[in-house]
């Protein structure tokens, strides 16, 4: 699963504003508005210069965040998810 | 066919016609009224409209019969044996009847709010807050708020308190600029508030109070005529004030996040949604160069003082 | 024919536009406004680039539905992305029919087009799967009662329509362009064969032109209920002008219009869209087309009731005869598609049961 590559959903162009550490970021394909916070907002901006697997992505949330060791892939992977369900990225042929 | 800059000589205001030359405009073609961007024809063989209509919209242009119209709504008395019994009035905009029918007596308030809905519902040109607009040296106030916050309340009373009226219900963000356009339609008040503006503003135009409605005794505040004069002139927003009157409470002014704020006046917008991307960027713009507050109060005096002591954000 | 309402003089002939007074503008919107069409009106507007010479009142009124129509545009392909992504393999290519077709397709009938449902066309054989893949994925049948679920499954063309539990929208799946209980039988399978893919939309199809025209023509014609009726013919009219330019388009329609057994449907769109939106339709074509219309005193009568029920629903729209003509044409559309009995068992169970009855679920 590690090799399994994330891309942003194409039509996303990532409109957001930060502030204060937290995110809000308006959903080009569902048109709704989220509220996300800063591993997330990484996370997507990495895929916007490219997709990438889920050990890369993982790599990078490393380095801005403290996040444990053990814990980074499955918070990269949990993360991911949540994000996939929100439309905002996907796990198909990318 | 384009329109020519608008006229140097003054334009007739409502005022200019006297109640048996208003009653026959309303009952007959309609009358056409500006307030802010909208244009309204209004007919209405009902008295309750045409005595409100001449109490509180005596200061805004009258346009001619032949002008464009953003709205046509009539006012009219449900037919049939209604007529005679319990008489209802029914609000239609242009022929659709978004609303139950009211008794006659609550013909005038039903107008306001039906002028609100019209409003509401259609002007998708601006991103859209149910709040009260103030401005003051420049700066904009916005007072998003549920009903029976205070909000229209303190409305009333900063505006006859240096402050200018651009709205107490429908603040209307311009995409392009970010700016506030007014409307500075009459305020509403409701129970309690009308008899706490009558003291607070002895020379305030009231309408007669109107009991029994669904949200208690209502009456609408004749809007300050330089607020309606002033009607074309813009404001740059700087506060985000949600206030809340509880009985008893000190008055306080609590800063808030951004994101807290953001959200907050977004579910209390009637077009976010509809609005989509240039929503999003219309308010985040706004939250941008606004401060936001939690504002409690119990005092009006207090009240006052506290919005005078708002500073402009940097 | 007495003169038409400024709404229809200005869709069939947009340069009008400029020469348009405030009081001929404020009732072209009132008509657009009641009709539905507004956005509809400023996209025609704007692509005879005519959008400058609209006197600034109504063109600052018109501009309030831009963004209702740019918001609508979103959802719809969001929803239709949403549906791809439920159905899958189940209904691959994705069949769209009316106002989703139009949009995803790019077509000029799309421009400012509203509508509250996505339309897809489906095999029979696949109904229950493809019921049960989207309910798997939050969809649910709207809350009908058991009558109704009769209605539809049995007799109608369709599944209920179904509402997706989250994000509220509607979703009418087809397997048949006209219910089972109507005299006319045109075939799906046919349809579905004709189908062409949509460019750029990997797994999306819609009819192929002239069948798209001959259901709407179908859709507006044999249906009951016209307060959608003159936007439904300003499809057909938008329909006919952009592919009326393509090579072969106005040679095969007659004959596929006999094939699938709707001569008269088309009949009628070509003289209702000629008549009302001044339609460009080539002589062979009419003259092909007249043996499919009715005798001159079904004609006659027929004139009289739909130029008056497609025209807007407005007050200044109507005539005496205006109510009347549109009870005869919802009387009849019901006729059309179910047998008499079957037409009366129905009105019954509609006016005296569904209302009392709580809906049973399903």
């Amino acid at each position: 699963m590690d090799s399994a590559t994330w891309c942003l959903r194409p039509g996303q162009t990532l409109q957001y504003r930060e502030w204060d550490g937290e995110c809000v970021l308006y959903n080009d394909l569902s048109g709704a508005t989220h509220l996300l916070g800063g591993a997330a907002l990484e996370l997507l901006l990495a895929l916007r210069r490219g997709a990438a697997t889920l050990a890369s992505l993982a790599h990078v949330l490393h380095a801005e965040f403290d996040i444990d060791a053990a814990d980074l892939a499955g918070e990269t992977d949990a993360l991911l998810r949540h994000l996939q369900r929100l439309d905002l990225v996907d796990m198909r042929a990318c | 066919m384009l329109t020519a800059a608008s006229p140097t000589v003054a334009s007739l205001t409502v005022a200019s016609l006297n109640r048996t030359a208003l009653a026959t405009r309303l009952a007959g073609p309609g009358l056409l009224v500006q307030t802010g961007p909208f244009v309204s024809r209004i007919r209405s063989s009902i008295g309750h409209v045409a005595e409100g209509i001449e109490l509180l919209y005596g200061d805004y242009p009258l346009l001619a019969e032949d002008s464009f119209a953003d709205f046509h709504v009539g006012l009219q008395p449900s037919g049939g044996l209604r007529r005679w019994y319990k008489p209802q009035v029914n609000f239609d905009l242009d022929g659709l009847v978004p609303f139950e029918p009211l008794p006659e007596a609550h013909a005038f308030p039903m107008l306001e709010w039906g002028l609100n809905w019209c409003i509401s519902t259609r002007a998708h040109s601006w991103l859209m807050i149910h709040a009260a607009v103030v401005e003051r040296d420049g700066c904009a106030a916005i007072l998003p708020a549920p009903p029976g916050s205070g909000k229209s309340t303190l409305c009333a009373a900063l505006v006859h308190r240096g402050w200018r009226l651009l709205s107490d219900e429908l603040a209307l963000l311009r995409p392009d600029d970010g700016l506030l356009v007014p409307v500075a339609r009459p305020v509403s008040l409701k129970n309690r508030s009308i008899d706490v503006i009558r003291a607070y503003v002895p020379e305030a135009v009231l309408s007669r109070p109107v009991s029994n409605t669904t949200k208690g005794t209502v009456a609408h505040l004749k809007a300050p005529a330089d607020s309606v004069a002033r009607v074309r002139e813009t404001a740059r927003p700087a506060w985000i004030v949600f206030p809340k009157y509880e009985a008893g409470a000190a008055t306080t002014m609590t800063p808030l996040t951004r994101t807290d704020t953001f959200f907050r006046v977004a579910g209390n917008a009637f077009n976010y949604s509809e609005m989509g991307a240039r929503g999003f960027t219309t308010l985040a713009g706004t939250i941008e160069r606004c401060a936001g507050y939690d504002f409690r109060y119990s005092d009006l005096d207090e009240a006052i003082a506290g919005f005078a002591a708002l500073e402009p954000p940097p | 024919m007495k003169a038409l309402p400024v709404l229809v003089r200005l869709l069939r002939d947009p340069p009008l536009a400029a020469g348009l007074g405030l009081p001929e503008w404020d009732l072209a919107l009132r008509q657009s406004t009641c009709t539905n069409l507004s956005p509809s009106l400023l996209a025609l507007l704007e692509e005879h680039d005519l959008l400058e010479r609209v006197p600034a009142a109504p063109r600052a009124h018109l501009e309030w539905v831009r963004a209702l129509a740019t918001r609508h545009r979103q959802a719809a392909r969001f929803e239709v992305e949403c549906i791809q992504a439920a159905l899958g393999a189940q209904a691959a290519p994705l069949l769209l029919l009316k106002g989703a077709a139009y949009t995803m397709a790019g077509l000029r009938a799309g421009a400012g087009r509203l509508y509250n449902d996505i339309d897809i066309l489906v095999p029979k054989a696949r109904l229950d799967a493809v019921e049960a893949a989207l309910m798997l994925h939050g969809w649910a049948s709207s809350g009908h009662d058991a009558y109704d679920q009769r209605y539809y499954r049995q007799w109608m063309h369709e599944l209920p329509p179904m509402q997706h539990l989250r994000r509220r929208t509607s979703i009418d799946v087809h397997h048949a362009i006209l219910p089972e209980t109507a005299p006319l039988h045109p075939d799906p399978d046919k349809l579905r064969a004709a189908a062409v893919p949509v460019d750029g939309a990997p797994g999306l199809a819609t009819l192929a032109p002239a069948d798209m025209v001959l259901h709407s023509a179908v859709h507006l014609f044999f249906d009951g209920e016209f307060d959608k009726g003159l936007r439904d013919l300003l499809d057909l009219h938008r329909l006919f002008q952009e592919f009326g330019v393509r090579p072969g388009f106005w040679d095969a329609l007659p004959a596929r219009a006999r094939e699938l057994e709707l001569g008269r449907p088309l009949f009628y769109a070509l003289r209702y869209s000629r008549r009302l939106l001044g339609t460009p339709v080539p002589q062979a074509v009419l003259e092909a087309m007249a043996p499919c219309g009715p005798r001159r005193p079904l004609l006659a009568l027929m004139d009289a009731l739909f130029e008056r029920a497609l025209l807007p629903m407005h007050a200044s729209c109507d005539d005496a005869l205006s109510a009347p003509a549109r009870f005869a044409l919802y009387v009849r559309g019901n006729w059309l598609r179910m047998p008499p009995l079957l037409l009366a068992r129905h009105l019954f169970h509609k006016a005296f049961i569904s209302r009392k009855d709580a809906p049973e679920t399903v």
